[in-house]
């Protein structure tokens, strides 16, 4: 019986085999496992990244997304007072920019900078963290090794280990929920009440905490997360005084035992939540959950750059930006699985913005310098702009007609024309 | 950039000891250092040297980098993390989707580019570790019980400082090596803001340190931060390079290689099913008697018991009462030496007569002076073999003990090793601290230190051979896994086994941990 089928089983999986090879690129394969779909789609992965031509002419019909194809470039040129970008915070007219030596602000209107240095009043010159409180206008600061900073009507108010109640003056990250400041330090989480000047602490003794080294912090919809790193992602419920915590589920540092099944690893760095979605950063992976349903990104089945992603802030459920460490890894439209990585070619003094559908290169885009290093930071929204802090420098992408999602590109059409790239002091003149 | 002049008092104190050491040490001894202190790398390089001829590839390359370009060097990859038997492995029997620490992780940041500073007084290289205990509200008493092993670890340290001070300084200009010494006390995250005050306060190149998982956890997370390389040659926990992080090293075997050893020991060698586990309730407890739980579950021998116990018990009856009932046939104690000692002998009071094994903290002479004639026959867990014959390591002895008046203890030694790591990347690649950690992470020749050779993985670890050490005549003697018989289970490349499909949001039901 065997060798009866035998040569009808071989005949079909020829036929099969022509069939499929006719089909050319033209129609998508059927989805590969999830093993066999990482060895099968490295080789894209390669060519994307080697920029293939053949790979960028292969038409695709789903539509494009927004592409930022205008850039400005700030460094201590321009009047930074440190390249090593911390922290960004767009409020109003003003962006606020926490360096490794200085706090910088950019006035939009004026389009100047003015900075700060510890012989100004500022309590310690590292800023890893900023952020605005939008009812009172004060701008908080985390300083790393020097606690929390309130500045507010020209003048610093220090908050340290030893004159309140921060319990770690290693500040990592910090965010606003109504009255309370929120501060991620490497011993524990603090919330300070700025009405009536209580100060909480979270440990391992009051929430789920089984490391007590918080990373990052943010806060929305009645909830305060806090990425904590060797404990995944804690989140806060603040009508009910609740945690609950997102762990990886297998337990285990050396694996991600099953895809999409939770954190891909409990060593976080930060977390972005916005319409009821949750994204999470690491150096090992990126999450995303959005209440029911977790996805992970790895470098090698989409168009992340890097699986080492310093930070993550998202825009909507569909679209989030990760900070790695060879560049923005853009997520532009969740559904379809759409990147957008952006390049830059210092020597050249060009950029490239390349956008994939997962691994596969839909379209590459030759621009002028994009972001100031590959090494990013931190990424913040400015309404349709993106300000993005990288270990040389901060760049500003103009986001000028922007979309959300993608918009229908028939074959043949053309991408939203690419803007000429001016530097920061073209602009300014 | 010129180091500021003012010190404090212990680094005036490092100081001067260090010129007191270097009039006693014999810059013949240092061979082991040659290649690293001299003044300028040969033209040519000596082919009997890998090491040497490595590092100048490297140099070469990293030193023709801008600010915007990482260097173009192969990562080291391995076949499968930390040697794991493949039944020791979690998840055995499922593929994972993605397995992680195979392939070494790259720095793309900026850095290398930085010029060296014109002028430095000296070069400094941070040390923390626990040298002084201090009040702890939060653990009800000392904030940690480490000190005996901090300050051997501070010594081995010293001992390398002053020995490649007396052979010329950084690289043989007259400019000395200067050790700044930071206590590692424990409390409240302080390890952070004492990474963070050398790093940008006190311009160290790189860092030492330290020993208890948790504080070393919060001093690499600032390192990273700050990025300055920083090396533990005491922390065992193998959490510690699975942070992925690609400042950080580690000269020791960590707990995870020495637990797979001892499991191997008691189960394919020793044949026991019903192993009992004790350890104080600390982040050391909890976390260095990980692998030993999960290797005994996986090898079909679940732990009969795991006790933990509150750091400063003195009294273990209940403990013991609950562990005795179960009657295991061997107990485990993953702990500092003083409780392990404390519950042999009340083991023994009780009429245990189970044979007791232990983690590398045991093996100290308070444990042996402590547990008196109930010490013989302790097995133990050790990350190297000090009773290998080594004219490297009868020197080193030698001069430590000349130095000190005590021989040296494995933290002295590793810390001695990490040190001499530490000087030697920084002769080789200059005062720049990218660059620094460069020299270490694209090593591929094992440094040659006096705990033997230290091949680095993927991750940055240690994979040096570990062993078993018995109490035998009142001393311990040390075995390697050849001289035991022990067998080892199978270590399978990457691909382990065949592939199980999974394809998104599938979650697979067989995969018992």
């Amino acid at each position: 019986m065997r060798c009866g089928l035998l040569p009808g089983t071989l005949l079909c999986l020829v036929l099969l085999a022509v069939a499929a090879g006719c089909q050319g690129g033209g129609t998508s394969p059927p989805a590969p496992t999830a093993a066999k779909q990482e060895t099968a789609e490295r080789p894209s992965a390669k060519a994307a990244e080697a920029g293939s031509p053949a790979e960028a002419a292969e038409p695709d019909t789903l539509g494009l997304p927004y592409v930022y194809t205008r850039w400005e470039q700030f460094t201590t040129k321009d009047g930074l007072p440190n390249d090593h970008i911390f922290a960004v915070k767009a409020f109003g007219d003003k962006v606020w920019v926490g360096t490794e030596d200085g706090l910088a602000c950019f006035d939009k209107g004026t389009r100047t900078w003015r900075s700060w240095k510890e012989a100004d009043g500022l309590p310690w010159h590292v800023v890893t963290a900023v952020d605005v409180d939008p009812k009172t206008g004060d701008v908080w600061l985390g300083l790393f090794g020097g606690g929390l900073c309130r500045f507010t009507g020209g003048r610093f108010d220090h908050f340290h280990q030893l004159n309140s109640g921060l319990v770690n003056d290693v500040v990592y990250g910090l965010c606003i929920q109504g009255d309370n400041v929120w501060a991620a330090t490497t011993a524990g989480a603090s919330r300070y009440n700025t009405v009536t000047q209580q100060w909480t602490t979270f440990t391992e003794k009051n929430s789920p905490m089984e490391e007590i080294w918080n990373y990052g912090c943010c806060a929305g919809d009645g909830k305060v997360f806090l990425a904590v790193w060797g404990s995944g992602v804690l989140e806060y419920d603040v009508a009910s005084d609740r945690w609950k915590d997102y762990l990886d589920p297998d337990g285990e540092m050396e694996i991600d035992l099953y895809r999409d099944d939770g954190l891909v690893h409990v060593i976080t760095t930060g977390v972005s939540y916005v319409e009821k979605t949750m994204w999470v950063s690491t150096y090992f992976g990126q999450s995303r959950y959005d209440g029911r349903h977790w996805r992970g990104y790895y470098k090698d089945e989409t168009g992340c750059p890097s699986d080492f992603a310093n930070n993550v802030k998202a825009r909507s459920a569909n679209e989030c930006w990760f900070s790695t460490d060879k560049g923005p890894g853009v997520l532009m439209d969740f559904p379809s699985d759409t990147w957008v990585k952006y390049t830059t070619d210092h020597a050249a003094n060009t950029g490239k913005a390349v956008i994939q559908r997962g691994t596969k290169v839909v379209k590459e885009i030759p621009l002028g310098p994009t972001i100031c290093h590959p090494f990013t930071i931190y990424i913040e929204f400015d309404g349709p702009d993106v300000w993005i802090g990288s270990s040389k420098g901060l760049a500003h992408a103009i986001g000028e007609g922007y979309y959300a999602g993608l918009r229908p590109a028939s074959p043949g059409e053309p991408l939203p024309r690419a803007h000429s790239t001016t530097t920061a002091k073209e602009v300014t003149q | 950039m010129t180091q500021g002049k003012a010190r404090t008092k212990a680094q005036r104190k490092v100081l001067s000891v260090a010129a007191v050491g270097a009039a006693v040490v014999s810059a013949a001894v240092l061979f082991w250092l040659t290649g690293a202190l001299r003044a300028d790398p040969p033209a040519e390089v000596p082919a009997s040297d890998p090491a040497e001829a490595e590092a100048q590839k490297t140099l070469k390359v990293i030193d023709a980098l801008d600010a915007y370009t990482a260097p173009d060097l192969p990562l080291k990859r391995d076949d499968t993390y930390a040697h794991s038997p493949v039944d020791v492995v979690p998840y055995r029997a499922v593929q994972p989707f993605k397995e992680y620490f195979l392939e070494q992780i790259e720095y793309t940041g900026p850095g290398r580019d930085i010029p060296e500073p014109e002028h430095v007084d000296t070069v400094r290289i941070g040390f923390i570790g626990p040298l002084v205990p201090t009040v702890s509200v939060a653990v009800g008493g000392k904030s940690h019980e480490e000190e005996p092993l901090g300050i051997m670890m501070f010594r081995g340290a010293q001992l390398a400082i002053e020995e490649a001070n007396a052979a010329g300084g950084y690289k043989a200009r007259g400019i000395p090596f200067e050790m700044v010494v930071h206590n590692d006390n424990g409390l409240w995250g302080a390890s952070g803001n004492e990474i963070i005050t050398m790093a940008y306060k006190e311009n160290v190149w790189a860092v030492l340190g330290t020993i208890d998982g948790a504080n070393s956890h919060i001093a690499i997370r600032v390192a990273l931060k700050i990025e300055v390389p920083m090396l533990t040659s005491g922390d065992t926990d193998p959490t510690f390079i699975e942070t992925n992080i690609p400042w950080v090293f580690r000269c020791i075997s960590d707990d995870r290689q020495q637990s797979y050893l001892l499991v191997d020991y008691l189960y394919r060698k020793l044949a026991f099913t019903r192993v009992a586990v004790i350890r104080p309730s600390s982040r050391y407890g909890r976390f260095g008697v990980r692998e030993v739980r999960d290797g005994s579950r996986r090898l079909g021998h679940p732990l009969v018991i795991e006790m933990a116990y509150k750091g400063g018990t003195e009294d273990f009856s209940l403990q013991l009462a609950r562990i005795k009932e179960l009657a295991p046939e061997a107990v485990v104690h993953w702990g500092n030496p003083l409780d392990g000692a404390h519950i042999l002998n009340q083991m023994r009071a009780l009429g245990m007569k189970q044979p007791f094994f232990g983690c590398d903290r045991h093996v100290t002479d308070n444990f042996l002076r402590e547990a008196g004639e109930n010490a013989e026959g302790v097995v133990c867990a050790y990350p190297w073999n000090p009773d290998r014959k080594d004219p490297l390591l009868d020197a080193f002895r030698l001069r430590f003990r000349v130095r000190f008046g005590v021989g040296p203890d494995t933290y002295a030694s590793h810390a001695y090793d990490g040190m001499n790591m530490l000087i030697w990347a920084i002769q080789e690649a200059g005062l720049n601290r990218a660059k620094i950690r460069d020299m270490l992470a694209y090593r591929t020749v094992p440094f040659v230190g006096v705990t033997g050779e230290i091949p680095m993985s993927a991750c940055l670890d240690d994979l040096g051979d570990v062993f078993l050490t018995r109490v035998e005549g009142g001393r311990w003697k040390y075995y390697s896994r050849e001289d035991l018989g022990i067998p080892r289970g199978y270590i399978a490349p990457r691909s382990r086994i065949p592939v199980v499909s999974q394809s998104p949001g599938s979650q697979g039901a067989q995969a018992g941990n």
